[in-house]
């Protein structure tokens, strides 16, 4: 195994020395870290979401027009609000020969609910139970209706696992995946790489190349230079500073999309001051949210106005004017509000995400310019989102990324009231109802008002202030056709070629 | 000797104990939910009661000491990784050997380098080249590891393109890392090997062996450097064992999937059992080192062999 | 890891007992001052001390006033260093960051001075019992890797600069106890010490008046060391984000900043670099003077 590793290394690296042209069959890929698990219902972060996809299909796909397709469910119909009846693809198989049927759909979506779902129960948690009618047909029973819940079956947690191999395997299910995608597994070298093979059987258009090695690489300088050394063909993500290099190089393409994410500044509405709208709105007239952004990301992303992203459906972010920064007005409704604001001690908290310390950064900067002091809290991610828990914070930079099309995504796991990831505190029986509201209606122009009366209502109580929505950037090797980086940043190299 | 080795085996014990008992208390007073982490931050209460109930990570302080400890010590069983959920051995099995390659290679590159120089250094004593070493040496000692790597990989990876970067599968990648690993190694290498050699070519069985009218190459090379080395063995054994505990920074720059870098991710992300089966196993080694170096000695110097016994 | 440079030297070290006609200090002073490194070294931790005092005064900048309109210029006439990702001027943050990384260096030494000075004299003056149940501690310290104690040490604590002095302190705690412990065995049968007991003087007398006096010489150039391995150390665990809050400059934090415009604009990485590394040179440089000069036995 390691010297056959080695061997390809070599050959590749010989390859890309001596421009050799002979037909490339393996792809090797840079992320930016490692897995967490190949359990598509184990976590919840992009590196893991994005090896599933190779290794796993959900029962519907996302087209690029942003429409639901079929993938493994060949159609579904739905029968109430609260089921959908499932018609399953038939003669799928899995990577250890096994056929897919309804048996393994119904475990691996009532699997998604047990503990071991925890990281997704978000998406999961209104399934009742599934089904089964026979091999092919299943049928979906929600708790409650929940029109967004369809939809987020696209997401990894929505993979069919086969029932066999993960009641086999137990706990080490994470290291010996079983799936129906286009890729099987084979090796994993935890912290460095894993490869996957191309599964011969697979149902749907077959893998133009036979292996693909996914690296991790965390410094976004190393991926940049192996992706131009050509030890790499793709690599993502890309961070501001490579941009350039990536876009002036000859032999590199720069790929480009904006994500559905909001970077925000919270504040946590359940303390003093924070808890006056006057204090929010005085310190968001104060800031230059604009200038913040371009500062840091220079180019890349820009300032969201609105919670639910550009991209996504009913967003009103485009209609919004940009925020200007405005001291006389954040002056007057500090006054307003009877707040001294050179009275004021504020801990902005962060993670150690070296971007949002730049940001915070600039943000105590400007904060100073009325005499507020402040200090940068810089906390390692297990102490931040326990400390955010016990609510007692002032003011936090936190990310949210949207995995689902649905504006529901975007605004109820950061703000309804129960949420757990609300860290703001935000407690507001109006919108919860608005929230309630729209997860009931079927898309159409009565849930597109609730939406956007939701963005404006959010926006005039100021819970946070919005400061960044990135972008999915990948750099791409020109001899590599077919492949489009994804607006989710769950890339797909299932129609990735090389160019003869 | 072989009851030497045992009862220093036997007094291994309390400082595991204590080793064990360390991580513990630190562990437990630090802050940040380890079932938050384990379980995602969009996990509902239910989900991380259960989880620290069968965790018992509710249980009093020293009830989940004797725990962990009874369970390690009767079943070999040091618990799974919260997050990748795999045994923590296997974890720390899969990262060891890209260590102790890293630290195998910087240790040969420190000896190749430091005892010649050292050597040298010592015969030619207040020389340029002496001087130039001991400078040089010093500038070494003095690098910190973390900057050495960055002009390593600007220079060498970014600059000329001759080697990667990153990742440690193949022999090209490994040159970097190792090389600013060993920096540290090969200026206490060659320090120790010139002062040892200063100090026995002074010493009066030299001074015979030149009166007799031996070469200078045999007094030098057989009767001086035998000597000498003792003491620079002993070195190169701890350099190991330090090397082996202690790349953390290496790793972190040139990502190499090693120990150092897991135990820094599961301290991050609250992994309990995989930081203390990591720190265990870290201190075990450490001290199988140590002794092998102390046996080491012994074989090499007989005159401690009388205290072994 | 830094700390090993040091270890291996302890035993080499015997304090000077017999009295000169000088003063001791101006007799070490002068045979330091033979040693031009030593000097050298010694010029240079003055110079970061007067800056570290004087920063106010000899800053140009502010080290925290962002000019987003200047971030990433190279060296200039008015920014001698260049500027950093948000237009502050690096010289400046380098002098500032003398501060923080003396501050760091000295306190972390004298906590683990204190503590393991304590814990090795009492160890090596009792002996027996106690001895052995304190430096079976110590091994149970020296067992778990400096980097990575204090790092879990600061992952408890929270970072601040006070806790990783604390951790940085903490972690070195073993190796002061070692070798005050062996340089306080080595003196402890002497016959002026017996006769200081046959007078009837109290331990804690003994220990303070006469042992830890005169087992100064190895703690001189144990802490010397020491101060450059702590300021190592520190820079360390802030280069992997452990150390002190942004926006105060700190010489570890400044590298691991500019790490990502490295192939851009190396001048964000190269002068902090320089700064650690010749702080460190300097400090050992007057460490190795003053192991020579402190002992008589080495001199040749």
């Amino acid at each position: 195994m390691k010297l056959k590793k080695f061997l390809l290394f070599t050959l590749v690296f010989a390859v890309s020395l001596t421009g050799v042209a002979f037909a490339k069959d393996a792809l090797i890929v840079a992320d930016q870290y490692d897995p967490t698990t190949l359990d598509p219902i184990g976590h919840n972060d992009y590196p893991t979401s994005r090896a599933c996809s190779h290794i796993y299909d959900t029962l519907i796909f996302l087209g690029k027009d942003g429409k639901l397709k079929p993938g493994l469910a060949e159609k579904w119909e739905f029968l109430t609000d609260k089921a959908y009846k499932i018609y399953l693809r038939c003669g799928v198989k899995f990577h250890n020969g096994e056929e897919m049927k309804a048996e393994d759909v119904k475990f691996s979506l009532e699997r998604a609910n047990t503990p071991a779902g925890s990281h997704i129960h978000t998406y999961s948690q209104d399934l009742e139970k599934v089904e089964i009618i026979d091999d092919y047909t299943v049928i979906i029973y929600l708790k409650k209706v929940n029109y967004p819940f369809f939809s987020s079956l696209v997401h990894s947690w929505g993979s069919i696992v086969n029932k066999k191999a993960v009641e086999a395997a137990g706990d080490d299910y994470g290291m010996n995946p079983v799936g129906t995608g286009p890729f099987k597994f084979v090796e994993w070298a935890k912290g460095d790489h894993y490869t996957l093979e191309r599964f011969d059987d697979y149902w749907g258009e077959k893998a133009k190349f036979k292996t693909l090695t996914v690296r991790s690489i965390p410094e976004p300088t190393n991926r940049t230079i192996e992706l131009e050394t050509g030890a790499v063909d793709i690599a993502y993500p890309v961070t501001t500073v490579e941009l350039r290099r990536i876009e002036e190089s000859d032999e590199l393409i720069l790929q480009r999309k904006s994500l559905p994410s909001t970077t925000y500044l919270g504040f946590n509405v359940t303390k003093a001051p924070f808890n006056n709208l006057k204090v929010r709105q005085a310190i968001y007239a104060l800031l230059d949210t604009v200038n913040i952004q371009r500062a840091v990301f220079r180019g890349v992303g820009k300032t969201p106005r609105s919670l639910v992203p550009s991209s996504t459906k009913y967003s009103i972010d485009d209609q919004l004017a940009p925020h200007e920064r405005d001291v006389e007005r954040a002056k007057k409704l500090f006054e307003e509000a009877g707040v001294d604001p050179s009275s004021l001690k504020i801990v902005i908290r962060s993670n150690e995400r070296k971007e949002r310390i730049d940001m915070a950064t600039i943000i105590q900067a400007q904060l100073s310019e009325l005499g507020i002091r402040s200090e940068i809290m810089q906390q390692e991610w297990g102490a931040y989102l326990s400390d955010l828990q016990k609510k007692t914070h002032d003011v936090f930079l936190l990310g949210w990324g949207l995995s689902v099309p649905d504006p529901d995504y975007a605004v109820a796991g950061l703000l309804e009231s129960n949420a757990g990831t609300n860290y703001t505190g935000f407690n507001d029986p109006a919108l919860d109802e608005m929230l309630q509201k729209g997860r009931s209606l079927p898309d159409g122009a009565e849930r597109e008002k609730v939406y956007k009366d939701m963005q404006l209502y959010i926006n005039s109580q100021l819970p946070m202030i919005y400061l960044h929505a990135d972008e999915a950037i990948a750099g791409v090797r020109k001899i590599v056709k077919g492949f489009e980086v994804d607006p989710f940043e769950v890339h797909s190299f299932r129609n990735v070629y090389f160019e003869e | 000797m072989f009851k030497y080795i045992l009862r220093r085996i036997f007094f291994l014990i309390p400082v595991l104990l204590g080793v064990a008992f360390c991580v513990f208390t630190l562990l437990y007073i630090t802050p940040g939910d380890p079932a938050r982490m384990v379980l995602g931050d969009l996990a509902t209460d239910e989900a991380i009661k259960e989880f620290r109930d069968r965790e018992g990570l509710n249980d009093p302080f020293l009830i989940q000491f004797w725990n962990y400890i009874s369970k390690a010590v009767f079943k070999g069983d040091i618990g799974r990784s919260y997050s990748t959920k795999r045994p923590v051995m296997t974890e720390i099995m899969t990262a060891f050997p890209y260590t102790l390659k890293l630290s195998a290679f910087a240790m040969i590159i420190a000896i190749i380098i430091g005892i010649p120089c050292g050597i040298i250094s010592a015969i030619k004593q207040y020389s340029w080249f002496d001087t130039f070493t001991m400078i040089f040496a010093m500038i070494g000692l003095s690098m910190p590891v973390f900057w050495l790597g960055l002009l390593l990989i600007l220079l060498f990876a970014v600059n000329l393109r001759w080697l990667p970067s990153s990742g440690f599968s193949t022999f090209k990648a490994m040159i970097l890392p190792s090389v600013a690993l060993a920096a540290q190694s090969v200026s206490m290498v060659t320090r120790m090997t010139r002062s040892s050699m200063l100090e026995v070519i002074r010493a009066d069985y030299i001074r015979t062996a030149r009166a007799k009218g031996q070469k200078e190459s045999i007094v030098i090379g057989v009767h001086a450097l035998r000597n000498a080395l003792i003491p620079v063995v002993t070195l190169c054994g701890l350099q190991f064992g330090q090397l082996l505990s202690g790349a953390i920074l290496t790793e972190s720059i040139f990502a190499v999937p090693g120990v150092g870098r897991l135990m820094v991710n599961a301290i991050m992300s609250r992994d309990y059992p995989m930081v203390q089966g990591g720190v265990l196993f870290i201190a075990i080694t450490f001290s199988v080192v140590n002794l092998l170096v102390d046996l080491l000695y012994a074989y090499i110097d007989p005159r401690i062999k009388a205290d072994l016994k | 890891m830094q700390n090993e440079n040091n270890k291996n030297n302890e035993t080499e070290i015997i304090p000077e007992l017999t009295r000169k006609h000088r003063s001791p200090f101006i007799e070490v002073f002068y045979r330091l001052s033979k040693s031009p490194l030593a000097m050298f070294g010694l010029f240079i931790i003055l110079i970061l001390i007067f800056c570290a005092v004087f920063a106010e005064l000899v800053a140009p900048y502010s080290p925290i006033k962002q000019d987003l309109m200047h971030m990433f210029e190279t060296p200039s006439a008015s920014h001698w260093l260049g500027t950093d990702e948000f237009g502050r001027d690096i010289l400046s943050r380098l002098i500032y960051g003398a501060r923080v990384s003396l501050q760091v260096g000295f306190i972390a030494v004298g906590i683990a001075l204190i503590i393991g000075g304590i814990l090795g004299a009492v160890s090596g003056y009792y002996g027996g019992r106690l001895d052995n149940f304190i430096m079976r501690i110590m091994d149970v310290l020296l067992s778990i890797p400096q980097t990575l104690l204090a790092i879990a040490i600061v992952a408890a604590l929270g970072p601040s600069l006070m806790n990783l002095m604390i951790a940085v302190g903490i972690s070195a705690v073993p190796s002061y106890a070692r070798i005050v412990r062996s340089s306080v065995l080595s003196i402890r049968n002497m016959e002026f010490i017996e006769a200081a007991r046959s007078v009837g003087s109290s331990d804690l007398r003994i220990i303070f008046r006469h042992i830890i006096p005169n087992s100064m010489a190895p703690i001189i150039v144990q802490s010397t060391l020491g101060v450059a391995s702590a300021i190592l150390n520190a820079a360390g665990l802030s280069f992997i984000g452990l150390g002190i809050q942004p926006p105060n400059p700190e010489w570890g934090a400044m590298l691991s900043g500019g790490r990502q415009y490295i192939r851009d604009f190396p001048h964000m990485t190269l002068y902090p670099g320089l700064a650690i590394m010749f702080t460190i040179l300097a400090l050992n440089f007057l460490g190795d003077g003053l192991r020579d000069a402190l002992d008589p036995k080495l001199r040749r």
